[in-house]
């Protein structure tokens, strides 16, 4: 299927969703508002914490505010546009759902991924946007158009790597139905590394946070990146993980699909 | 509720295993913290990984979320209409629910964080004053209790609104701040710790923790009452609020 008709489904689903949501309106800003005060109290933890320090590791606090910034941002991106979808996954295997989004005419992990557009999360894009200029307006790196496109490109890519791994861990259920646990487990992990930037850890940690579930690269690759501390290596490893769990994604999906039993999973 | 805990051992038991990534974030964050520095608004590495112990112990202790979840949910499907034909209080009911899952987690916890002391090697140290021991157990009981009250009162708040996952969501964001769960509210500008002792928050996971640390003891009794005002208030709130609410629900769903 072209890009160009996956863009024209992507904004039919679209439409339809924000026609949906408009029946709950106090709903509609609802994860904006919830996410906003998480990233906020993110903020007020680590403004008392460098009010006893002046680093924690070799993080300042402006580039540990940037870090909270990039991470919100890449949240916000994937609440937008694929998080709502993907969490149903499990829900729709266990229950034979899954019947029909397969039988449609249109790649189903697409359909799944983009059905649930949350534009009320949108807002906290910006939001973001205001904590990363005030976090960039305390530090004295000099800003370039490169280190602009860099960052975008990171603060993309890490969105896809989100992605992958939202989907990988939703693909289990293919063959666990009751994995739950793993869904959990996830949560744990992303709510530790919106937390801790990936550089802290050590040891085992590393390889589990940095490689195996990497969600400790998420913010710490475009905040190292826009704050000039990111080695060459760093980004080229950064993009040949995210290529290696897409191409393993995507994979790993059709092999589940392979899997599925309809109603009787 | 406690045999109903049983059917569900696998999930209670991954929750308390999970409660270990609190530990880890402590262990990981302060560990770089106090590289550079022995003590932090008088907490060591040591006595700031027994803080988080506590506090996650606590935190772990409180199943009344599930309370909140399940009444806008029960509203937004119309089945609220059973509990209202049942000879029974209502909120009654959702308390001793919740009572019954932080009898059944209590024993998993305390086996839990035995394990956690001994994988961190944490050097564990606790006030052996009694009469703080016993304020931090009456303050926990009614933190609890409040928290159960919290919940309730957003619950019904779905008659009026429907859907409050939002509210629930951003209330989880608030408390874990507000309670100390995420830092010891030590570490904050002194004047937002006074107005913070004005609201229960403080009283729920923080005060207790740092009586069980053998510090604060002064704060004991006003702490106590403070909590139990609270409870009152909150009592009147909830009974109130769903008298007020239950007329407009027409038990239909959506």
């Amino acid at each position: 299927m072209s890009i160009k008709r996956q863009f024209k489904i992507i904004y039919m689903l679209m439409k339809m969703k924000l026609s949906k949501n408009m029946a709950f309106r106090f709903s509609f800003f609802g994860a904006f508002f919830a996410d906003s005060t998480l990233f906020l109290i993110q903020l007020f933890m680590f403004s008392a914490i460098y009010s006893q320090v002046g680093s924690i590791g070799t993080w300042n606090k402006s580039q540990m505010i940037l870090f909270i910034g990039t991470f919100s941002i890449i949240n916000a991106l994937a609440m937008t546009f694929f998080l709502f979808g993907l969490i149903t996954i499990p829900e729709k295997i266990k229950s034979g759902e899954l019947d029909l989004y397969i039988t449609k005419p249109i790649p189903s992990l697409l359909y799944l991924s983009f059905e649930s557009i949350d534009l009320g999360s949108f807002p906290l894009v910006f939001a973001s946007i205001a904590l990363i200029f005030y976090a960039v307006s305390g530090m004295t790196v000099s800003i370039t158009f490169l280190s602009v496109v860099g960052y975008i490109f990171l603060v993309i890519l890490m969105t896809v790597l989100w992605y992958d791994l939202m989907v990988i861990i939703r693909t289990i259920p293919f063959f666990l139905i009751q994995a739950s646990f793993i869904e959990n487990l996830e949560g744990e992990v992303l709510t530790l590394c919106t937390k801790i930037p990936g550089t802290l850890f050590k040891g085992p940690f590393k390889i589990l946070f940095l490689l195996l579930l990497p969600y400790g690269l998420m913010a710490t690759v475009p905040a190292q990146f826009f704050s000039g501390t990111l080695s060459t290596f760093g980004f080229v490893y950064a993009v040949a993980l995210v290529a290696v769990f897409h191409c393993f994604t995507m994979f790993f999906w059709k092999f589940g699909l392979k899997h599925y039993k309809s109603a009787s999973s | 509720m406690f045999k109903t805990q049983l059917v569900y051992r696998f999930d209670v038991i991954t929750g308390v295993v999970f409660s270990i990534f609190k530990i880890l974030l402590a262990c990981i964050l302060w560990s770089a913290v106090f590289e550079k520095k022995e003590v932090v608004s008088g907490f060591t590495f040591h006595t700031m990984l027994t803080y988080y112990l506590i506090t996650g112990f606590i935190s772990q202790l409180d199943q009344s979320a599930a309370i909140g979840w399940q009444v806008s949910s029960d509203i937004r499907n119309g089945r609220f209409s059973k509990y209202m034909i049942r000879p029974i209080g209502i909120f009654r009911y959702f308390a001793s629910q919740s009572a019954g899952s932080t009898a059944f987690l209590l024993i998993f916890n305390v086996f839990a964080a035995g394990i956690w002391i001994f994988l961190f090697k944490i050097e564990f140290t606790m006030s052996s004053d009694i009469k703080c021991i016993l304020a931090a157990c009456v303050l926990i009981v009614l933190g609890l209790l409040f928290m159960v009250q919290l919940h309730y009162f957003i619950g019904i708040l779905a008659f009026k609104f429907l859907d409050v996952t939002a509210l629930m969501m951003m209330k989880e964001n608030i408390v874990q701040f507000l309670t100390g769960a995420l830092i010891p509210l030590a570490l904050l500008p002194l004047a937002w710790v006074q107005a913070m002792t004005y609201f229960p928050f403080y009283y729920i996971s923080y005060l207790p923790t740092m009586l069980l640390l053998g510090r604060n003891s002064d704060e004991c009794i006003s702490g106590i009452m403070i909590l139990v005002l609270w409870n009152i208030a909150f009592g009147i709130i909830n009974a109130v609020t769903y008298q007020h609410l239950k007329s407009i629900y027409d038990g239909v769903g959506i």
